[in-house]
This record gives structure tokens, C-alpha cells and sequence, in this order.
């Protein structure tokens, strides 16, 4: 009997043999409003294994404009965002916390989490209940992207050299959210939790990541001792370099890892974490599927697969079909790593 | 140690004045902007205080940076400290007795509104003595090449985060050059790379900004 797609990404996250290596295509904004029937073609021919419940929180009063459209939009958290390029996320301008000793006007909206849950969690389980694909909650935590949403990021950096003036106050206050977050989605059906923070400039690490460590690596442990707690898989993204912090990433707990394979070395993080965590993703967005060569494309599957894969699991073909990147891209890749066995 | 070395070793440091918090172990201890002062006092020049004491404090944190030894917010308190000291040296630029290296048009090209690089190669750029002009984030050609008249300088930087905006830069580099007889148009940002440079007619890709710093200073400017 055919393992059911949740069977595939479960037995792929425990290294328990899936029948074939899981899809996971990010369908970008961009993608599908350039490339609609395309993208249709695609869901239909190579259909995701790894879905989001169709759960929305209550609208907020104060969200404002449409976060992937060109303008100004502002999000629950009051962040305002200006952006000139359709199909992706704006950049914050004018940060809300202008000096971080005015770290107590942060206002995280609690009010989204819902105090009866009930309905929510009936909406939840009946969705999960009804697919047999792997869900993973609708919900992504950020807590350093949030701190430089609120920051800046410049203000942000800075920060990081000298926490005990405010930074490690608002961390918590980011992070308590959060939490609060995550304690709303384990209790529900989902396969799977998840959050994401892009720790790495194209050739490093943005911090030290000793300060990392310190700051940040403990957050991430509470994420996914609450994941462990509640028997759900959790997972990350991550963009940048991160060879430095990726075992602290597997020490954590952490079940995945989203990231960009393409900017680190890959044989390096197959001695790190190959057999210990899986690796979700991705093939390069920056040079190779952007690239009208598909060739190009069939080559970087064949090189993740040739480092990373194993038939006990430990791979999922994720990459993101968005910004400069054709349809013939998306299916050569697809097709590829359909033939990883 | 004299003053002037102490000045360096704040600028490489980040210590910013006296009243601020980082780094720890200088704590309650004179910072840039005090010891550009003193150093003005003593009669030491403003172009002495640039090229020995904050040049030489911002290469020592480039350095590092490209070696991988330090990282962005090192980079940066380094240059909140450098600019504290450049606020004190201010007067004697405008005034002619201290000049600049050279100029630069620095600017995220057209469709990108990311900055963080290009901030960072401006800071690190002004710290070796140049005069840095930033025309910010989302720049036209037409804004570049205006300002590269207006300030009568032929070098600009043209930094790119996005793997569409990056596209835009050979039109960019194309007009400014064709404008500009003479001018040079470097590139910078995540996605680009020495064959990308190449292929637009760039004049060169630079990785980080001390090596983009170092290249600047072989040129005849």
C-alpha cells in the first residue's frame, strides 16, 4: 500500500524510509502573478506534500495596506512597511522603537491569539483530519526578524553588542509572544510547528555567534522542547551562511532546517548534520534557478542528492519558486529530484 | 600608548564617547569624540587625525571582518565611532585644510530598497578617508549620473540585494558610463559575483567592503 504524503514527509523527518523524496514547492506571490496557469500545471503534476491549515487569526485593527503589494502596509505588531516591488515584502523605514530604552512600548498582539479555542481548534483538526498530507501550523514565528522590524536593522545589529540596555528586555517580550503563540498551535492536530530568522549574511554569520548563542539559541530550544513536549515535528528557516550555528541548530532539537545549501559548503554540512536532522530545502534562488538553463537547475538537485541524501530520509525537495525564476525551472527540478532514489 | 594610537583602538573597538556603554572593558574611558578633540587641542591636524588614528582603527575592523574575525555590528559601532570623531574634523574639510582621499557616488540600485550593505560600504569607505555622496536606496541612473556631475566625481558603487533588482544594474552602469567619460562603476551585494561584473562591463565586484576600500586606494584618484 502507497505511504499517504503525511506518511512520506513523517518517515522522511525520522529517517524511517519514505517511498520517494517529499516535495515541498514555495509558490511565491511573484509566481503567481506572473505565472498563474503554469503554477496550476505544477500543484497539479507535482503536488505538495507538506500543507498549511487554512486557519486565519482574527483580522487586526491595525493592519493596514497589503504586505506583498507596492505602497505601505503596517502589520499587528504596528511595524510599517514600504514596498516597490510586487510579489515580495516591503522593508521597514521608520522603526517603532527608536531607542531601545523604549523597549516597554512594544505591543505584541495577544489579541490575536484566541482566548476561546474551541472553534479555531475545530477548524484546525477538521482540516487535518480531512487531508492526508503533512500539516504544518500557519503560524511563523521570527523573533529576531521581529526585533529588527521594530529596531531596524541597523539599531538591531548594534543592539546585539551591548543587550543589557533594553535588547534583552525586548527579546523577551518578542519571545513570550511567541511562546504564546506556539502553545496555541501544539495543542491542535498539526503535524508540525514552525518558525524562521535569517542568521546569515551571504559569506558569514551576521553576529557573533557566541552572542548568538547567548541570546538566541536558548529561544530556540524553548520552541522545540514545546514541539517535543506535544509530539509535534518542528522545523526552521534560515537564509544566509549558518555553517557556524548549524549543530547548535541540531542540538536544539530542531527535526528541519530550511536553508541556503547553495551559499555554505555543502559536503561540510553533510559531516555536521546528514543522519541527524533533515534538510528541507533548498536549491540556489539567487544564481541557478533565476538561470533560463535548466540544465543548471537538474544539476543542483543532482548535488544536493549526491551529499545529502539518503533512502532512510534526512531530504525534502523544497525550493521556492519566485522572484526571476521561469516555469520550466520548476518542473525540471521537480522531475529531477523525482528520480532521486 | 599615545592619543592617537588610543583613537584607533576606539574606532576598531566602537567606543563611541565616554558616556557610551560598549565595549565593556573601556567603560568610563574617553572615546572617539574625546579624543579627537584632545587631539585637535594639542594641535595635532585633521587630516593627521584621519589617516592615523581613524583610517587606521577602520582597517584594523575591516581587516577582520574579511578575515571573518569580526562581524556587521563590529563593523558598525566602529563607524558610530567614526563618525563621532568625523563630526569634530568636520569644519577643517569644508574649510579646505583637511581633504578627503576622493569622492564616491554610493546607492542600492533602482527597484531595491534594501541598504544595509550599501550603508556599510559607505561607513567603512568614509573611515579610509573618502568622501562618500549616498544617494540612499531605489537609484535611477539619471540620479546617479547628476550626481556624479554635481560633485565632480567619476567612481560610483552600486549595491543590489534582489536577483531582479541586480538585472537592473547593467542599463545602470551602462549610461553612467556613457555619460561619464572616464568614470568607473563598481558593484556590490549578495547575489552578484566577478562573471556578473564582467557581463554588465562593470569595473569590479567586490565581496566586502575592505577589500573594496583596498582596491579604491590603488586607483589614482
Amino acid at each position: 500500500m502507497p505511504q499517504t504524503p503525511r506518511e512520506i514527509v513523517t518517515r522522511c523527518l525520522s529517517f524511517k524510509k519514505p517511498e520517494r523524496v517529499p516535495r515541498d514547492l514555495w509558490v511565491l506571490p511573484y509566481a503567481q502573478t506572473h505565472f498563474p496557469e503554469d503554477v496550476g500545471n505544477i500543484e497539479r503534476d507535482f503536488p505538495n506534500d507538506i500543507i498549511k491549515p487554512d486557519y486565519e487569526y482574527p483580522a487586526s485593527p491595525i493592519v493596514r495596506g497589503e504586505r506583498y503589494a507596492v505602497g505601505y502596509c503596517t502589520d499587528a505588531w504596528g511595524c510599517e512597511f514600504k514596498n516597490i516591488q510586487a510579489g515580495i515584502i516591503g522593508e521597514v523605514e521608520t522603526p517603532i522603537i527608536r531607542d531601545i530604552s523604549d523597549w516597554k512600548s512594544v505591543r505584541p498582539p495577544y489579541e490575536q491569539i484566541p482566548d476561546n479555542t474551541a472553534g479555531p481548534y475545530e477548524n484546525i483538526n477538521r482540516f487535518c483530519a480531512n487531508t492526508d498530507k503533512f500539516v504544518i501550523a500557519n503560524c511563523c514565528p521570527r523573533p529576531w526578524e521581529r526585533y529588527q522590524f521594530l529596531r531596524g536593522s541597523e539599531n538591531a545589529l548594534i543592539d546585539m553588542m551591548m543587550p543589557d540596555y533594553g535588547a534583552r528586555d525586548l527579546i523577551k517580550a518578542i519571545h513570550d509572544f511567541y511562546l504564546k503563540e506556539f502553545e496555541f498551535w501544539v495543542k491542535t492536530d498539526v503535524d508540525a510547528i514552525w518558525f524562521m530568522d535569517d542568521w546569515g549574511a551571504q559569506n558569514q554569520l551576521l553576529i557573533n555567534p557566541e552572542i548568538w548563542r547567548e541570546l538566541f539559541k536558548p529561544l530556540y530550544k524553548d520552541y522545540c522542547d514545546l514541539a517535543a513536549a506535544n509530539d509535534k515535528f518542528i522545523m526552521m528557516h534560515t537564509d544566509g551562511h549558518v555553517t557556524e550555528i548549524f549543530a547548535d541548530l541540531i542540538e536544539v532539537g530542531l527535526d528541519a532546517i530550511n536553508s541556503q545549501l547553495f551559499c555554505m559548503d555543502i559536503s561540510e554540512l553533510a559531516k555536521i548534520g546528514k543522519g541527524k536532522i533533515t534538510f528541507w530545502g533548498e536549491i540556489d534562488r539567487q544564481h541557478i534557478l533565476p538561470s533560463a538553463d535548466v540544465q543548471k537547475g537538474r544539476d543542483a538537485v543532482q548535488k544536493v542528492a549526491s551529499h545529502l541524501y539518503d533512502p532512510s530520509g534526512g531530504v525534502i525537495a523544497q525550493f521556492e519558486f519566485g522572484l526571476g525564476m521561469k516555469p520550466e525551472m520548476a518542473v525540471a527540478v521537480l522531475e529531477e529530484w523525482g528520480r532521486i532514489k | 600608548m599615545d592619543l592617537i594610537q588610543r583613537l584607533a583602538l576606539c574606532v576598531e573597538r566602537g567606543k563611541v564617547d565616554r558616556n557610551f556603554p560598549y565595549p565593556p572593558d573601556m567603560k568610563d574611558s574617553d572615546g572617539a569624540s574625546e579624543l579627537t578633540t584632545l587631539l585637535l587641542e594639542t594641535g595635532e591636524s585633521a587630516n593627521s587625525i584621519l589617516k592615523r588614528g581613524l583610517m587606521v582603527g577602520m582597517d584594523t575592523v575591516g581587516a577582520k571582518f574579511a578575515n571573518g574575525q569580526a562581524f556587521i555590528p563590529e563593523l558598525l559601532v566602529a563607524a558610530k565611532a567614526m563618525n563621532a570623531a568625523m563630526v569634530h574634523l568636520k569644519p577643517y574639510f569644508e574649510s579646505g585644510e583637511a581633504k578627503h582621499r576622493g569622492s564616491i557616488v554610493i546607492g542600492t540600485i533602482q527597484g531595491d530598497l534594501h541598504d544595509i550593505g550599501k550603508n556599510i560600504v559607505g561607513m567603512v569607505l568614509k573611515g579610509a578617508g573618502w568622501n562618500v555622496i549616498d544617494l540612499g536606496s531605489n537609484v535611477s541612473a539619471d540620479k546617479f549620473i547628476t550626481a556624479l556631475r554635481d560633485n565632480n566625481c567619476k567612481l560610483a558603487a552600486l549595491s543590489a540585494l534582489l536577483t531582479t533588482t541586480m538585472l537592473n544594474m547593467e542599463s545602470v552602469v551602462g549610461e553612467i558610463k556613457g555619460a561619464i567619460t572616464g568614470s568607473m562603476v563598481f558593484i556590490g551585494g549578495a547575489p552578484l559575483s566577478n562573471e556578473f561584473s564582467d557581463k554588465i562591463d562593470a569595473d569590479g565586484y567586490f565581496p566586502d567592503p575592505h577589500t573594496f576600500s583596498k582596491y579604491l586606494s590603488t586607483l589614482n584618484t
